[in-house]
């Protein structure tokens, strides 16, 4: 059974460029006790589609269709109102940017306890008590005074274990990091997915982890789904995707990604050309104007979503590897 | 490129109206605004030969009204562009500079907005632009000019702060420091960069302050100090107050001419402002 | 860690840029001073692409910008052929920075968004008066299609209608206008995604090649600075860790913090396992570094000594150099 079913689900904005479509008939299964990661670049689909599923996407200009059923409940036939009843202790989500996302002129206690508060109707004292338990649970050191701090008087790592402290006050089923180390440095990054990855285990959390970074989901993922213009276009388990990629643009990605253990001089193999608009999408497959193998078949016809047997999904008419 | 909905249309034309009749007014088929129809006095608009009607001193209100606007334009435009001009040459010299300069140049500032425009109004006028002698008046050419000076000198450091901050915001941009690594002179990167990135924030700016000073000038004229003879819009409010009972057109006139002309440029500040927000977005 | 220590710096001909004894510290609000870069030397030799890696707040881009002398050093010298920027007039700095150009990071914000991309490639050479009309318009369509854009498409658009890979390349056209000697790269390919990240790479590449150019390049992503470099400088706190070439430092490192560096970066490859040893804590304030080595804090192997005296560079293998008390071996 899974925590979060999406299905079908299509986001399009009306833009006065014309009506963007940002994501399009996306079907993602979150499993319980799993993480799911979703790789795509900007422009992808990727954040919408998370903000989404966590029904925080608002506008008149907005156009959804598709449905999102988390934990057996169906949120896009409820109201706003109807699906904040989840938030905390349903869902949560971290953020990119732990700059902006924090609240300038609210100490730190307060922006966590806030949640404890509303959801949970905890008094102000036991709400701050829990609030320093948290800090505890994220590793900042001294988090007796850290309550009290503003979010300008710590760092960019610090601000970020503040988020999820945030995020986890409530103990949520699953939780939704959209990009959460890219504005951080390695160290620090490495210091936060270590983090995510051990409050997963003890409080037996689900995850979403939206990013582009493919190293990021090879080491804290169960499941990644690849996305590139609006659409999933490959989903498997972590091992069997990388290795046994389907999807051309999947490998292109892998194979323009500077490496570790690539030997020094060399030239980066390359994925000319550039996204699609999002207003225009073409006919065919997204990635036809880019793609190494491309085929006439690739601009005329949209290839579906093809369920290989064991839990391999791609959108290609020749994929790689098959014969 | 740019969609300009109806009211904006609507204040663009009300204001290239009131333009052309202050530059081209004194060349309609009017008597001077000072002839006095002593056989209508206090008529109604839409009267024969009144447009507007007259106020009762016998004044046509429609060649008043034109020649207010003259004087309000000229006045309220004098005193935004030169204000804005220094200003935004101390302000964006301060703050490309900054340092000892700077902190100089903003305590000016500072210091300067703490005196009440209107109080620095009248005292300049009183001082400059009265005689003592009741039965010498002093030639309208010389208060208008004092007042215009007046209200330049309060806009100077309002325009200036504005430039300054703006300047700030563009002096940290890194094709500012590219600039400076391919050797290019301060003074040229002033010029070509950071004044044309600020001008626009300026000149919506200065918009918005022609309103204020039409208004600023109308008070001062319903105080006594504007511009004599109630010639200027704000005269011809302060003339008309005590009209309201028998003959509120005089009264209503000028208000009507006064309100429209601050709402259309109040409008077309706003207009500018978020059409340069939206170019802004774009990087 | 060694900020003082010139074991690793080379003499001869070859050498293009040396930079002895560095600083450059800044006030910030409160009276404190930020001690960006902390008395270091490095060199570089003509052909050479030096990387300099580092985490936000170790002082590279600082570095970067301090050597164009924008703004100059506290003290300490820059001696870029032969000359050294730090004692020249103002007048004499502005014609040697002809030399020297830089690509910044945002590639958005690096170009005045109410230009014309003819105009912002044509500005270096108006600065300098170089050529006529003509001239120009040959060198400005010359160098656009060296960095893939068609002329006929872009010279008359503004920089705001392109995309950040696209006004990079506009960026490095204009960079190359003045045909410098050296180019330095502060982040230049940070703020892309990651497809258009290689292009952008191999682009430097053709145009290092193409036109003999030196250059540094600065950046926090190892795996990025393996791929373009031929010798790497790793910072730390406004320090040197470690100098060496790419293959030995991501194989052997011989400092603790290269080696917590390498270790963090997250690779595309499920089956290796991700090491639980990693780096803890946060780099302590530049206004108060640490005493001794900077890296002490947070090093599994410091002992007293680290806290008492600076590590200098020195040799540890052929070509590697490192600044510590305890080196990995």
């Amino acid at each position: 059974m899974s925590l979060l079913s999406i299905k079908d689900l299509s986001i399009s904005f009306d833009t006065p460029r014309g009506m963007l479509e940002a994501v399009r008939h996306a079907d993602l299964e979150v499993p319980a006790g799993t993480s799911v990661g979703i790789v795509g670049e900007s422009g992808s689909g990727k954040t919408v589609m998370s903000r989404a599923a966590m029904g925080l996407l608002q506008g008149s200009n907005v156009h959804r269709s598709g449905t999102v059923v988390f934990d057996g409940h169906d949120l896009t036939a409820m109201t706003r109102v109807g699906v904040r009843e989840y938030f905390g202790t349903g869902m949560a989500m971290i953020f990119q940017d732990p700059m902006t996302a924090l609240n300038p002129v609210r100490r730190i206690g307060s922006q966590i306890s806030e949640g404890l508060r509303v959801r949970l109707g905890m008094d102000k004292r036991k709400a701050m008590a829990r609030s320093e338990e948290l800090l505890t649970l994220v590793h900042i050191p001294d988090p007796g005074t850290t309550l009290h701090k503003f979010p300008y008087q710590l760092s960019g790592g610090m601000r970020q274990r503040v988020m999820i402290a945030i995020a986890i006050a409530c103990e949520p089923k699953l939780l939704f990091a959209d990009e959460p180390t890219t504005a951080l440095d390695v160290t620090v990054q490495a210091q936060i997915l270590q983090l995510l990855g051990d409050l997963r285990r003890d409080l037996g959390m689900s995850m979403v982890l939206v990013t582009h970074d493919l190293g990021v989901v090879a080491g804290n993922t169960d499941i990644v789904a690849v996305m590139y213009a609006g659409e999933i276009v490959e989903q498997a388990p972590t091992k069997s995707l990388f290795a046994n990629m389907r999807m051309p643009y999947t490998e292109a990605l892998l194979k323009s990604i500077p490496k570790m253990d690539m030997p020094s001089g060399k030239r980066l193999q390359v994925i000319e050309g550039r996204l699609p608009d999002p207003t225009d999408r073409p006919v065919g497959c997204g990635f036809a104007a880019r793609c190494m193998y491309v085929q006439p078949k690739c601009h005329a016809e949209h290839p579906p979503l093809i369920h290989d047997g064991d839990g391999h999904l791609y959108r290609c008419w020749f994929p790689l590897g098959k014969k | 490129m740019r969609k300009f909905t109806i009211p904006t249309w609507c204040t663009i034309g009300w204001l290239g109206f009131v333009i052309f009749l202050a530059i081209f007014g004194s060349l309609l088929p009017f008597r001077p605004w000072e002839y006095v129809y002593e056989d209508s006095l206090g008529v109604a608009p839409f009267s024969p030969g009144h447009l507007l009607g007259t106020d009762t001193n016998g004044y046509d209100l429609l060649s008043s009204v034109v020649n207010g606007a003259r004087l309000s334009l000229f006045i309220s435009i004098t005193a935004v562009g030169i204000g804005g001009f220094i200003g935004a040459i101390l302000g964006i010299t301060a703050a490309y500079v900054r340092g000892k300069l700077d902190t100089v140049m903003v305590t000016l500032f500072n210091v300067a907005l703490s005196v009440p425009n209107l109080v620095l109004a009248l005292a300049l006028v009183s001082v400059l632009a009265t005689n003592i002698d009741v039965n010498n008046p002093v030639p309208t050419w010389r208060r208008v000019v004092v007042l215009t000076a007046a209200l330049t000198i309060v806009l100077i450091p309002i325009l200036g702060r504005i430039a300054r901050a703006a300047t700030l915001s563009w002096t940290n941009r890194e094709f500012v420091v590219a600039a400076r690594s391919m050797g290019m002179r301060d003074r040229n990167i002033i010029a070509r960069h950071i004044v044309p990135n600020v001008l626009p924030a300026l000149i919506a700016v200065g918009f918005l302050a022609i309103g204020v000073v039409i208004i600023a000038e109308a008070s001062l004229s319903l105080l006594g100090v504007g511009v004599p003879d109630g010639a200027s819009w704000g005269g011809m409010i302060a003339r008309g107050r005590n009209d309201l009972e028998y003959s509120p057109h005089v009264l209503y006139v000028p208000l009507a001419f006064l309100a429209l002309t601050v709402i259309s440029t109040n409008h077309l500040g706003d207009v500018l402002r978020s059409s340069l927000d939206r170019r802004e977005s774009k990087l | 860690m060694a900020g003082s220590g010139t074991a690793h710096m080379r003499s001869g001909e070859d050498v293009i840029l040396a930079v002895n004894d560095i600083v450059v510290e800044f006030k910030v609000g409160g009276g404190q001073i930020v001690k960006a870069v902390s008395k270091i030397s490095f060199d570089v030799c003509r052909g050479e692409t030096l990387a300099i890696v580092g985490e936000s707040g170790c002082g590279k881009t600082t570095l970067g910008k301090a050597v164009l002398q924008l703004p100059p050093p506290n003290s300490g010298e820059v001696i870029f052929e032969g000359v050294d920027l730090t004692k020249l007039s103002k007048e004499k700095l502005r014609s040697a920075r002809t030399s020297m150009q830089m690509v910044f990071q945002d590639p958005i914000s690096s170009l005045d968004p109410r230009m014309t991309v003819r105009q912002l490639i044509e500005e270096p050479l108006w600065i300098w008066d170089r050529g006529t009309n003509e001239e120009r318009t040959t060198t400005i369509n010359k160098l656009l299609n060296d960095v893939g854009l068609d002329p006929e498409l872009v010279l008359d658009r503004r920089a705001y209608e392109f995309s950040g890979g696209q006004c990079q390349r506009i960026s490095i056209a204009r960079s190359l206008a003045l045909e410098p000697h050296m180019l330095i790269c502060d982040e230049p390919v940070s703020a892309l995604d990651v497809s258009i990240q290689a292009q952008i790479l191999n682009l430097l590449q053709d145009m290092k090649d193409r036109y003999g150019l030196t250059m540094i390049f600065i950046s926090h992503n190892l795996a990025v600075v393996k791929a373009v470099s031929d010798r790497i400088m790793v910072m730390y706190l406004g320090k040197i860790c470690e100098v060496g070439t790419p293959d030995v430092i991501y194989s052997k490192p011989a400092h603790h913090y290269t080696a917590a560096l390498i270790d963090s970066v997250p690779i595309p490859d499920p089956t290796r396992e991700v090491s639980r040893a990693i780096l803890q804590g946060e780099p302590p304030s530049p206004v108060d570094p640490p005493s001794g080595c900077r890296f002490r804090t947070r090093c599994p192997a410091a002992t007293d000594i680290c806290a008492s005296d600076e590590p200098q560079l020195r040799e540890v293998t052929p070509g590697q150099f490192v600044a510590c008390h305890h080196p990995r071996s």
